[in-house]
């Protein structure tokens, strides 16, 4: 589904001392199919900018488009369930999205609730756990009575087993350990790719957002800083730390090796090998000398 | 200086209730004073529940914990609280006053710390994370991020013996990460406190004195960073890996480039690399 944003300001507590405008007059387009990655230092606004995109925030001023979908002052849906069926959130702390009394039951909500038939849950429930790596002996489980990864784990399981046409995931491999992190990441892409899904994740790591997203978008203090793609955005050093980011480790050493030994291998996406094979190279110059 | 064990488990082991498994098993090891601990190990290693036995907020079924020498039971548990601050991993557990300075104040009022003490503090540590314009904020109406800065104010106020941040800056981005552990570290240098990180933040294990790694409720290893992070394979077989640098490294080293050591940050492999250079 195509997102767009025209305009949009969000102020929250309005007319109250504590008004505090998170979001400012803030426009982009999002095209269907396609991952981006929203990034920002703490209090930027990626938590308010996401909670419009299923409705449980409508802008103050301004106008949000989801697919059909207008949200703005005037124009309310007064029925945000079909919304939310279509587009699913992985909230920042998953602790906020679990109740149920068992694992296997708040798994189960989302597809109940929108209406999937009881013969398909159980199957649902099966393939999103296995997705998120949640082990079986755990559904039986209180939500409550898990590590804080295993919540995180249940929280996006419950999130995938509705089938969203959106991804929309707040920090979603913070709490995970790295093997986690990376299965997760690479799920969601899988995801993304072969269900056709559009995908909007919150990160603070510059090298997920570098490997996984076509499109980035830098915020700062509410409003939009920097756009475009990633290895566009992410060799901008200068721009970035003006608004307190830094680019992705690689880039960091890469731009260091380059001052030290006085060459200029460029960033290209490289892995670890190929940037190893580079620096191979200038040492192996050194010796032909 | 002289180093004391401040923190020591012997033989513990642990379950949530008869039925369930054992999550802790036989687990021993000593944290001095002035040191700082990693934690790290794989989502359900019993992490956590380490940091929950260390304030007596659990109780083992088997072995004993002690804290300065004084066993942890349900008499000596209250005196315990006060010398150990804990930041959770989900920082709205913890939240209990109505504002921002209401909640850093909390845990010093029930220390019994003086007044002006209090206001000095309230000030010097909202600072200190980068929150001095949120003093009047309540704590629900923070983003992520700040709620974790706010809790680790909460903590550095009442300036506890042992000091323990259970994943309390896996919202902040690299940088602020980056500011918030130098801020901490250099206190950790003023003072004399343990400071244990439980954390899956490959650059902020660099930093630690020792690492203690656990697998499935066991300690399966516990040596320097350095020495941790040669054993790449095996760790990422029980679920965890190593820093961008340790990566690099190891790439180099299948081309046959001689580095002398297992290199820490960036500055060290260059270092390494640069005289390599310079030899030949
Ligand atoms: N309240 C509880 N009741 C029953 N079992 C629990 C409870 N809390 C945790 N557990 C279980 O104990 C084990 C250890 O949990 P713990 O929270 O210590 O893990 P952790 O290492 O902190 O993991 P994470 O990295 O995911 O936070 C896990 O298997 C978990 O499911
Ligand atoms: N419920 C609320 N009431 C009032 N202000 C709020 C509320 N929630 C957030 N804010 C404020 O709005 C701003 C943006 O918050 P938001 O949660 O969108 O930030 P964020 O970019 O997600 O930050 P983080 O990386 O720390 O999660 C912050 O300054 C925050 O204090
Ligand atoms: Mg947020
Ligand atoms: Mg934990």
């Amino acid at each position: 589904m195509d997102i767009t944003f025209k305009n949009v300001t969000y102020t929250y507590q309005p007319n109250t001392p504590f008004e505090h405008t998170a979001l400012e007059n803030m426009s982009f387009h999002v095209k269907s199919g396609s991952f981006v990655a929203i990034i920002g230092h703490t209090g930027s606004g990626k938590s308010t900018l996401l909670s419009h995109l299923n409705g449980l925030q409508v802008p103050t001023e301004g106008e949000v488009t989801i697919g059909d979908y207008r949200l703005s002052r005037e124009h309310k849906p007064s029925d945000l369930k079909e919304l939310r069926s279509k587009v699913g959130v992985v909230f920042q702390y998953p602790e906020h999205q679990l109740f149920e009394e068992t694992v296997e039951k708040d798994i189960a909500f989302g597809p109940e609730n929108f209406g999937v038939p009881e013969s398909d849950i159980k199957k649902r429930i099966e393939k999103a756990s296995r997705a998120v790596g949640l082990s079986p002996e755990l559904l039986k489980r209180s939500p409550f009575e898990l590590s804080g990864g295993q919540m995180r784990r249940v929280a996006i399981a419950g999130v995938l087993a509705v089938s969203p046409e959106v991804l929309v995931l707040d920090e979603p491999t913070a709490g995970l350990d790295p093997r986690g992190q990376k299965e997760m990441m690479d799920m969601f892409y899988q995801l993304h790719r072969e269900e056709g899904l559009t995908t909007v994740l919150v990160t603070h790591s510059m090298e997920d957002a570098l490997k996984y997203a076509d499109y980035v978008i830098i915020l700062n203090k509410g409003a939009k800083y920097m756009e475009g793609r990633p290895e566009e955005v992410f060799t901008q050093k200068e721009a970035l730390q003006k608004v307190q980011l830094d680019v992705p480790e690689i880039v960091q050493f890469l731009t260091a090796f380059n001052q030290k030994f006085h060459t200029s291998i460029p960033f290209q996406k490289q892995s670890e090998k190929e940037l190893a094979r580079s620096i191979q190279q200038v040492l192996k110059g050194d010796e032909e000398k | 200086m002289e180093n004391k064990p401040l923190i020591q488990f012997k033989n513990v082991s642990f379950r949530y209730n008869d039925k369930a498994p054992w999550v802790l098993d036989n687990v021993s090891f000593t944290i001095e004073e002035d040191e700082w601990v990693a934690i790290i190990g794989h989502n359900g290693s019993g992490k956590s529940t380490i940091a929950k036995l260390i304030n007596g907020l659990l109780f083992p079924q088997k072995g004993e914990i002690l804290i300065s020498g004084k066993k942890v039971d349900e008499e000596s548990v209250w005196e315990i609280r006060k010398e150990v601050g804990m930041v959770f991993q989900n920082p709205d557990n913890q939240f209990v006053g109505a504002t921002v300075q209401d909640d850093v104040a909390f845990g010093m009022e029930n220390r019994g710390i003086p007044r002006e003490e209090m206001i000095k503090r309230i000030d010097e540590t909202l600072k200190a994370v980068g929150m001095s314009d949120y003093r009047l904020t309540e704590p629900h109406r923070l983003s992520g991020g700040q709620k974790q800065r706010v809790a680790i104010a909460s903590v550095l106020a009442i300036s506890p013996k042992v000091l323990i941040l259970d994943e309390a800056t896996a919202m902040l981005d690299p940088n602020g990460r980056k500011e918030i552990m130098q801020t901490v570290s250099s206190i950790l240098d003023e003072r004399n406190f343990a400071l244990i990180t439980i954390t899956h933040d490959l650059e902020e294990i660099v930093q630690a004195d020792r690492v203690i790694v656990m697998n499935n409720g066991q300690v399966w290893d516990e040596a320097k960073p350095r020495d941790i992070f040669t054993k790449k394979e095996a760790l990422r077989e029980i679920g965890l890996d190593v820093p961008f640098v340790a990566i690099l490294a190891d790439e180099l080293k299948q081309y046959g480039i001689p580095l002398p050591k297992e290199p820490l940050n960036h500055g060290e492999l260059l270092e390494d690399l640069w005289t390599l250079h310079l030899r030949t």
